[in-house]
């Protein structure tokens, strides 16, 4: 129960206020509650088994969807895989990333962090609107 | 285990496809195949000092994860859907 609704309360309990009163002050409480969330921010919690990426795009001015659902058990199962990459392969990974201007070393990044990230991923919600496209990334 | 795999195909101006893989059934029938693949995944991950045991749970794993992956990609009148059950 909110603290103005209690007030409420609290006043018709002490006579303050007659019962009608007290009805047409919990009503008025009601109508200036914010809006209900979004749909996004409305589903259901609980441990989110998906990851989906939904595009809604214009391209050459037809309408264009992608929707991809992907279980994020099959991110934790390719975060093993991406474990099993031999040292010559990082190496060479890096040194490409190098040359492209991007200094970040693969064989840092260890398949727990990686775990974690993905663990953590339910939390996460990307929304990018632009006036020809519009991206969300988020859990379910 | 993947059980089934769907493609439908929708192109403007015809009539959607839609095919039905049913995988284990394809397994079976394509098994030397499959077993020839797992024997040189086995000899790379010796090359590459990676071990064969863990390769391969990884991968079963990774396999195991599929069902319920769904790709669908729409533009116009032509739409493909894949989903893996």
């Amino acid at each position: 129960m909110n603290e103005q609704r209690k007030d409420i309360l609290d006043m018709l309990a002490e006579g303050k206020i007659t019962a009608e009163e007290a009805e047409q002050l919990i009503a008025a409480l009601e109508r200036d509650q914010p809006p209900a969330a979004s749909s996004l921010d409305a589903r259901p919690k609980g441990k989110a088994k998906y990851l989906r990426v939904v595009v809604d795009a214009l391209e050459d001015g037809e309408p264009a969807r992608v929707n991809v659902r992907v279980p994020l058990q099959l991110l934790r199962a390719g975060v093993r895989l991406a474990a099993l990459i031999p040292p010559q392969a990082l190496g060479k990974a890096n040194a490409e990333l190098n040359k492209s201007g991007v200094p970040f070393d693969l064989s840092q990044l260890k398949p727990e962090q990686l775990e974690a990230l993905v663990d953590h991923l339910d939390e996460m919600t990307v929304e990018v609107d632009q006036s020809d496209a519009k991206v969300r990334i988020f859990c379910e | 285990m993947p059980q089934l795999l769907t493609v439908r195909v929708k192109r403007p101006g015809g009539r959607p496809i839609r095919i039905w893989v049913p995988v284990l059934p394809i397994v079976l029938v394509f098994a030397p195949v499959v077993v020839l693949a797992v024997l040189v995944a086995a000899v790379a991950c010796l090359v590459y000092r990676v071990s064969v045991v863990r390769a391969l749970g990884t991968g079963w794993r990774f396999v195991s994860a599929l069902p319920g992956t769904r790709f669908d990609v729409e533009q116009g009148h032509t739409a493909v859907l894949v989903t893996i059950r």
